[in-house]
């Protein structure tokens, strides 16, 4: 009996299509099965003559029974796997259990540990314990989050071993990247979508602002703090985006604390927070973002830089690229990727009538997390966010 | 600053007070003619006489008696029991009577006496001459409980004491009357209550009291100096009023407390440290509560015994190295 959805556990075998005896081909409806949400035909998973019907039309079965067998002709060991890859065997799924540091009662951990470890997000594998047994301090913890290592382990400096390799070792950014990434994959359905904006409007309050600004403000206005504000302001509308998956609850937030993934110039990515981001116009978002960016470079970022963010935004345009599949910053439910906006031939309307025009475009890409929401949720979103960013006349946020 | 020793400072404090204040009167076995049996009121006789310090008949009700009565009449009386031991014998006075007039009276009778003895073990006197009482004297609601471990100490707490308006029990550590420090010349009051941090340190908190403090102490510098351990130690000075502000912080700041306790485990004043400490900051701990205790027993005469019994530096030493990692 097949597992139809997470929640069920036992299914109705309503009819079959061939009696014992008969040829049945692959992929050839075999029979029907109903549970109390769904009717659905199974195919015969392999050909060959069906040789034994174990349940009858009208029983109801647990979940994983074997409901026939399928004589394939090869050895007699294998004659019940065609009914066995049928009605896998597979249980219900256990509900799964936020592993907070404090359920795990195989681990030692100390109340300043597990308080820590709880304020900082952290899960204990990602320390390194160097108390007895391998046991986590307070100390560790602490080391973890300043970014150094407790022990004073030597750190190794890239060496060229001389066989033309050359051996770098992670620093502690790169391991904490590296684990941040790994447990994000493990931990959230990731799924990409994309939309493409055309950026006519953004251009035009950015030729507006033009060198004056960069003179006034030190820095040039990107893309990005219009896309950052029509994050913000599609968000008003969408607010399970701005979220964390905390155990098997969406915990939606009221304010946008937006984080912008910052590169160090290919020497490591930290993803500081701008606060309550929706409650700012454009042009305080490009100050804001100039600055978290600048004080990131300079390695003049504190902890509360990077506590609370409910969105983040990862700016990977400036190197051209067409689309990024951003992977999700825990545990937050969506990341987004700006990529190159470039100018294009595209189908435009004018009066009436199919032209090609020449326009700025670019992909904005969402990924997801699948536990949390759907696909028509976030694409919504996307869309939302595409007509903020194509219809507002951004011209008036600039000076 | 003058050098004195741990039973001159005591000497020093009465001296100091009775110049002060013509109401603080002495009484005590021996206190007077022969100066105690542990020397610690030499000269006190000479120069105030003996209508303000006596020696009395070998009976401790009638001290502590005779003390809380002239408490009642006006006078700030400091009596001496010569072993803490015999507290024992006057438990009804001090823990019924003493410790509740004040509250039984609506507060129209205050009791502002000190009883002052030597307390503690180390010095070969076997189990009825050498118990650590001062966990006896803190569980008792009314009783203010002091245990100095340094001379300077004894000089500022027992001159706080003196004019404190409530019964206060003075504990002096006999082991400790010889030790020498540095004294401030000229008046010198201390403050009930206030526990010192005498060594800093960021990787274990020591609570220590009397006695146990320069053995937390020299165990601190080898935990320092071969383990790279820093100690926090703390003289707590005072079990009542309990300096829980400073211990609190101290404690959740370096995450990790032990206790060092003269008294026999059960019920030991580390023992409602412990429970406090992990009411108030259990969040803050970073491995269990440690307790090093002299146990359970009554205390040995004999010198190995007694030295195996107390807390020793070594036992410090080896327990926070084994709870620390």
């Amino acid at each position: 009996m097949p597992q139809l959805g997470e929640t069920v556990s036992e299914g109705t075998l309503t009819i079959w299509h061939k009696s014992v005896g008969d040829e049945v081909t692959a992929n050839e409806v075999l029979f029907e099965i109903g549970t109390d949400k769904v009717e659905m035909e199974v195919p015969a998973p392999t050909s060959g003559v069906l040789k034994e019907i174990r349940v009858d039309a009208g029983e109801t079965v647990g979940v994983g029974t074997i409901l026939a067998v399928i004589d394939d002709g090869s050895a007699p060991a294998a004659a019940e796997t065609p009914a066995a890859k049928v009605a896998p065997a597979a249980a219900p799924a256990q509900p799964q259990r936020q592993s907070a540091p404090s359920r795990d009662k195989s681990l030692k951990l100390s109340p300043v540990v597990r308080k820590l470890l709880a304020e900082n997000n952290l899960q204990p594998g990602q320390i390194t314990g160097t108390g007895r047994d391998g046991r986590i301090k307070r100390g560790d913890v602490l080391a973890f989050l300043k970014g150094t290592p407790a022990a004073p382990a030597a750190r190794p400096t890239p060496a060229s071993s001389g066989d033309g390799r050359t051996v770098v070792p992670f620093n502690r950014r790169r391991q904490m990247t590296a684990e941040h990434m790994v447990r994000s994959k493990a931990t959230s359905a990731h799924v990409l979508q994309a939309v493409e904006v055309d950026f006519s409007n953004v251009d035009a309050a950015r030729k507006r602002a033009g060198s004056k600004w960069k003179a006034k403000e030190g820095f040039s206005l990107s893309y990005l703090p219009f896309i950052a504000k029509a994050v913000c302001d599609a968000i008003a509308e969408f607010p399970k985006i701005n979220a964390h998956v905390e155990g098997e609850n969406l915990v939606a937030f009221d304010a946008v604390n937006l984080a912008i993934a910052v590169d160090l110039d290919f020497e490591g990515l930290v993803a500081p927070v701008v606060r309550d981001a929706g409650s700012m116009a454009v042009v305080d978002l490009a100050r804001a973002i100039n600055d978290i960016a600048a004080r990131a470079r300079r390695d003049a970022l504190g902890p509360d830089d990077f506590q609370g963010a409910t969105y983040t935004i990862s700016n990977n345009g400036t190197f051209g690229t067409l689309i990024t599949a951003p992977i999700i910053n825990q545990p937050q439910v969506a990341i987004l990727s700006t990529d190159a906006v470039i100018k294009k031939p595209v189908a435009v309307v004018v009066d009436g009538t199919d032209a090609v025009a020449v326009r700025p475009v670019g992909v904005l890409a969402q990924s997801f997390d699948h536990r949390a929401i759907d696909g028509a949720y976030s694409a919504a979103f996307l869309r939302r966010l595409k007509d903020i960013i194509e219809t507002r006349e951004w011209a008036a946020a600039v000076p | 600053m003058a050098e004195l020793t741990y039973r001159e400072a005591v000497a020093a404090a009465i001296a100091q007070e009775m110049r002060r204040d013509e109401n603080v009167v002495f009484l005590g076995e021996d206190v007077a003619d022969a100066g105690g049996v542990f020397k610690t009121t030499v000269g006190l006789l000479d120069e105030f006489g003996p209508l303000r310090v006596r020696d009395t008949p070998i009976s401790e009700q009638a001290i502590v008696g005779a003390a809380m009565g002239a408490a009642m009449t006006g006078l700030r009386p400091i009596a001496e029991i010569m072993f803490s031991d015999f507290f024992a014998v006057c438990w009804d006075i001090i823990t019924n009577q003493i410790a509740k007039s004040r509250y039984m009276t609506n507060g129209q009778v205050a009791l502002p006496l000190v009883i002052r003895t030597a307390n503690g073990g180390g010095v070969r006197f076997g189990a009825q001459h050498s118990q650590s009482l001062e966990n006896w004297a803190m569980m008792v609601p009314g009783l203010k409980v002091v245990a100095p471990s340094t001379p300077a100490d004894i000089k500022g707490l027992l001159a706080a004491a003196i004019r404190d308006p409530d019964p206060v029990i003075f504990f002096e550590q006999k082991s400790l009357y010889g030790n020498k420090g540095e004294v401030p010349e000229g008046e010198h009051v201390d403050e009930l209550g206030i526990a010192k941090i005498v060594r800093p340190g960021d990787d274990v908190t020591i609570l220590a009291l009397a006695a146990m403090v320069p053995r937390a102490l020299e165990a601190a510098e080898i935990l320092a100096a071969e383990d790279g351990i820093g100690a926090n130690v703390i003289d707590v000075r005072s079990l009542v009023p309990l300096d829980t502000k400073t211990i609190l912080a101290e404690v959740s700041r370096t995450g990790r407390v032990v206790t060092v306790e003269e008294n026999p485990r059960l019920c030991g004043w580390g023992a409602e440290l412990s429970s406090i400490i992990s009411e108030e900051c259990f969040y803050d701990l970073d491995m269990p509560i440690v307790r090093i205790t002299t146990p359970h027993v009554p205390l040995p005469a004999a010198d190995d015994l007694e030295d195996h019994a107390i807390p020793s530096v070594s036992r410090i030493v080896e327990t926070i190295r084994r709870e620390v990692d």
